[in-house]
């Protein structure tokens, strides 16, 4: 004889697992988007970085310019002539690269020591061109400079006077703390994952129950409410998982086809990674679960609920944006609020920190305490439920 | 055997000035005997339902109590609930599981072992003959298939008492043949002690032994169908349940007196 907690249980597993259509749904809206973006993500950057590799320059009139075709061609550039209609392509995002146009009159400017202005043409609706405009300004910058430092000499003015000041950068972050920063999109899909995997079951279990009429006449078994209430959460909390894990560990083969190399270097992400993932996430599934639950149960319809969770959604896809907008940096109460908890641990382990049990101990406390009112909620408020 | 004694409920619908106070039930009681098909009788919101889901414990009454088998039904609900099959107006199926599982399913919940829940689909497949239906998921079921799919489901711990709530809602004729067949199997080989609700006259002539009519939350008459025509002095049935449960003032101009 099994108890009736568990009876529930697998039944409520099995029938979630039968609903295909939506596991599926699920399933590519969680699992595979995150290396799909990931992907993406790294064959833009992969493209900017060959671009900046192959160190080529699109100029119109450079004919008129010899001084600074010599002076591009040192910086081993090659020089290409832009395409007639470059403004046209620029705007259509038909061109990845800002086109730089020469006037006539550049060479007998530079001659007369009078100003002279190139134009660099772009689009700042096109991405790619915008990335490659740092690179141009920074060329101009540097043919500006020689040429000063050119016209000072002739009047005998040390360069040295021109730059009383130089500033140096110097990176602390290490290849690991770096890879974090593009790593923050990985906790936020795999938090989204458990709330996607949760929302289906969580509401098909209560409002969904409602809503076909199988409450009333579930409550008529002389089964314990609570164990009733245990069951279903403990399915919802175990599809809710599954779907975790599955989005965490669609992140390792993800990684291997990430294209710019650079990129594959910085973003850390192993089975170390992906098995810390997991244990964070599992008290904020127990929790979500419940929370969903209670929401839910309280709406007639699966509909009604799910227009309900919505909020639930929106706070805990907002907020993970508090680690990205922290001004006063990371605070301790971070720690207390499931998800945004969650989030900033798991960027910890990112960055490769380890985490103690001091850091561990807040989050699944709140969970805790939120997962536990949530159930109590549902299982006060089931037989109400039941009958309007 | 199901006493119930007293009841009383009142619903609150809306909030504000939008409040009203509902009397669903206000002193409707009978007995319902063992090897006797007790048939409750009322029009459209007369109480049935209220009072059938008092008796299953899913609402608190106000006043009054529900006896199941000498167990009283707030104090003990589930030792109550375990010597009751009920067939309540929800009867929602999972669709995305056969007759067998969701029948199984209840069964275990009753704390049936897996083949004595097994067995159990068996028989009262049998009973209700609906052999074929088991291995089929539920979605797609006609209303009658449904209906047979939720009776077997409230049965399946082959309870001493059966509450029906207007369990021939949505089924054709041949299906209400059938189902008012098992019904007298189930009180003369097994002497189960059955309640009725209904509102369809035909239903409690054929079928029941003890008419029960409640009109506005109250018991208004009880006694067999020849005791209850011979009280109001009618030979249509039809003609004593409207001389009972109505006020002379309610009944329709033109009916016959």
């Amino acid at each position: 004889m099994s108890h009736p907690a568990l009876t529930v249980f697998i039944k409520e597993l099995v029938d979630a697992l039968r609903d295909r259509r939506t596991l599926m749904v699920v399933l590519i809206s969680s699992v595979a988007i995150g290396p799909l973006v990931l992907m993406l993500v790294s064959s833009l950057v992969g493209g900017i970085e060959k671009r900046a590799e192959e160190r080529v320059l699109l100029v119109q009139g450079i004919e008129h310019a010899p001084t600074l075709r010599n002076y591009l061609e040192r910086q081993t550039y090659t020089i290409t002539d832009a395409p007639a209609d470059f403004e046209q392509q620029l705007k259509d995002n038909r061109l990845g690269d800002p086109v730089l146009v020469v006037p006539p009159n550049f060479e007998a400017d530079m001659a007369a020591g009078l100003v002279t202005t190139v134009e660099m043409v772009l689009s700042s609706s096109n991405q790619r061109a915008q990335a490659g405009s740092g690179a141009v300004q920074r060329l101009m910058r540097g043919f500006n400079q020689e040429q000063a430092v050119l016209r000072l000499a002739v009047r005998g003015v040390a360069a040295a006077q021109m730059e009383p000041l130089r500033l140096e950068e110097r990176d602390l972050a290490d290849a690991g703390a770096r890879a974090a920063q593009l790593g923050t999109m990985v906790p936020y899909f795999v938090l989204m994952a458990v709330l996607y995997g949760a929302l289906n079951a969580a509401l098909d279990t209560t409002a969904g129950e409602r809503e076909r009429g199988s409450l009333e006449p579930l409550l008529m078994n002389p089964t314990a409410r609570l164990s009733l209430v245990l069951g279903k959460w403990g399915a919802v909390v175990t599809v809710a998982m599954l779907i975790a894990v599955l989005s965490c560990l669609s992140f390792l083969p993800g990684q291997w086809l990430i294209r710019s190399e650079s990129l594959a270097a910085m973003f850390r992400f192993g089975l170390r990674e992906a098995s810390y993932f997991i244990v964070l996430l599992f008290p904020l599934a127990c929790a979500l679960s419940a929370l969903l639950m209670a929401i839910a149960i309280r709406c007639k319809s699966f509909k009604e609920a799910q227009a309900n969770a919505t909020v639930v959604m929106l706070a805990v896809s907002m907020l993970p944006l508090v680690t990205l907008f922290n001004l006063q940096g990371a605070q301790a109460w971070h720690l207390w609020v499931p998800a945004l908890a969650q989030t900033t641990l798991m960027g910890r382990v990112l960055k490769g920190e380890s985490l103690g049990a001091g850091d561990l101990l807040p989050s699944f406390l709140a969970c805790l305490v939120l997962g536990a009112l949530s159930l109590w909620f549902v299982t006060r408020t089931l037989r109400a439920a039941a009958v309007k | 055997m199901i006493e119930i004694t007293g009841l009383h409920k009142t619903f609150n619908h809306g909030r504000g000035r939008n409040k009203r106070v509902v009397q669903a039930v206000r002193g409707v009681e009978f007995v319902a005997r063992d090897g006797c098909i007790t048939g409750l009788l009322g029009s459209n919101g007369a109480g049935k339902t209220t009072t059938l889901r008092i008796a299953a414990g899913l609402i608190t009454p106000e006043q009054g109590r529900v006896v199941v088998d000498g167990i009283d039904v707030a104090t003990y609900p589930q030792q109550a609930l375990s010597r009751m099959g009920v067939l309540s107006d929800a009867r929602g199926l999972y669709p995305r599981m056969t007759a067998r599982e969701n029948i199984v399913y209840y069964g275990r919940l009753h704390g049936l072992s897996r083949t004595a829940a097994d067995d159990r689909v068996k028989d009262l497949a049998y009973t209700l003959d609906m052999q074929p239906l088991l291995d089929r998921r539920t979605e797609g079921f006609s209303q009658g298939e449904r209906m047979k799919t939720a009776l077997a489901r409230a049965l399946v711990h082959d309870p001493p008492n059966i509450v029906l709530d207007e369990p021939t809602n949505g089924l054709d004729v041949m299906a209400t043949r059938s189902l008012r067949n098992a019904l007298r199997r189930l009180r003369d080989e097994q002497r189960k002690c059955i309640i009725f609700s209904t509102h369809i006259m035909q239903e409690v002539e054929r079928l029941c032994d003890h008419v029960v009519v409640v009109a506005q939350g109250r018991t208004v008459a009880q006694g067999s169908v020849a005791e209850l025509n011979a009280r109001a002095q009618q030979s249509d049935f039809e003609e004593t349940f409207v001389k009972l449960a109505f006020k002379p003032d309610d009944r329709q101009p033109g009916d016959r007196p």
